[in-house]
């Protein structure tokens, strides 16, 4: 289905971006991205997405709204105690009549997995996505700044591209500025604007960024198995 | 040159008099003309400047009898400018 005024209006600075168009902005409204998390890192990167014109956002996350969350961006302080993701969902709805926030389920085939978070849940989160076979993006705020690896199908892993961080929490708007560069990262590769022969790490230290390729370890089961 | 499609932006603002240009010309094949439609000043600099600058061609530009200005773009053969590259 062709964009319509609407949507054109609303996406037209974005649609001005080399690269960018409505073949590109229709990829997105046709995107189902899993979003995992529901952090600092998570509530922006939402919004972000939300934004952009992502079609379908699967929010994946068990925890419920607490008082520090204020950092998420899309929990307001009346919500404390209900679950995060009924949060988020009627913020992001709140945000654009155009974005469709569900709650994640088996059998929701997502085409693209943004991975907010660090330890099981970013191994385990990448590892799903992985095995499906999707492009996915893994983020993580860390003291100073963060990490955000992305992963096309058949790059080298999570686990292939992890390094230890220093654990110390980061401060809500580096967290912020990991979400927005990991929503970026992921409307990358879920657009189709780039079909990266690799995948990259990009790291935030002290607001510098820097990028590196990811290599697969050696023995690395992901060199083999699907 | 007779246009292959018409669009007139005279009513709409910046940046969607360049976006709706550019979606209008999308849809063309090359060597086919789009008549636009423009109000003078800003939008009549900067839509014929946006296409040439991505590859098309200004072959009119005169004053519309209806007001505001009538500019024949005809499209380019080169590829759209494309992202930037997946550096590493």
């Amino acid at each position: 289905m062709l964009l319509s005024d609407d949507e054109v209006a609303r996406y037209a600075r974005q649609l001005l971006v080399p690269g960018m168009g409505v073949v590109t902005q229709e990829f997105l409204r046709a995107a189902r991205i899993q979003v995992v998390g529901g952090g600092p890192v998570a509530g922006p990167a939402m919004l972000y997405l939300a934004q952009a014109g992502v079609g379908i956002l699967l929010l994946d996350d068990a925890a419920e709204v607490a008082p520090e969350d204020a950092a998420g961006w899309v929990y307001p302080p009346d919500r404390a105690g209900e679950p995060r993701v009924t949060a988020a969902i009627e913020s992001l709805k709140a945000a654009t009549r155009w974005v469709r926030p569900r709650i994640h389920a088996t059998g929701a085939e997502p085409t693209a997995a943004l991975i907010c978070g660090g330890g099981a849940l970013a191994r385990e989160g990448a590892e799903r996505a992985r095995r499906a076979g999707i492009p996915h993006v893994v983020a993580d705020a860390d003291g100073e700044g963060g990490a955000v690896i992305s992963i096309p199908p058949g790059a080298p892993c999570y686990t292939c591209a992890f390094r230890i961080g220093t654990g110390v929490p980061a401060p809500a708007p580096v967290a912020a500025a990991v979400g927005a560069l990991a929503a970026g990262e992921i409307l990358l590769l879920a657009g189709g604007v780039l079909q990266p022969p690799q995948g990259r790490r990009i790291d935030l230290v002290r607001g510098h960024p820097r990028t590196s390729p990811t290599v697969r370890q050696p023995g690395c089961a992901c060199a083999t198995r699907a | 040159m007779s246009p292959a499609a018409r669009l007139d932006v005279r009513a709409v603002a910046c940046p969607l008099t360049w976006v709706r240009t550019r979606i209008a010309l999308d849809r063309l094949g090359a060597g086919e003309a789009l008549e636009v439609l423009l109000e003078a000043g800003e939008p009549l600099e900067s839509v014929p400047r946006s296409a040439e600058l991505e590859g098309h061609r200004v072959a009119e530009r005169a004053p519309h009898p209806g007001g505001g200005w009538r500019v024949l773009l005809v499209k380019g053969s080169g590829a759209p400018l494309a992202a930037g590259s997946w550096e590493v």
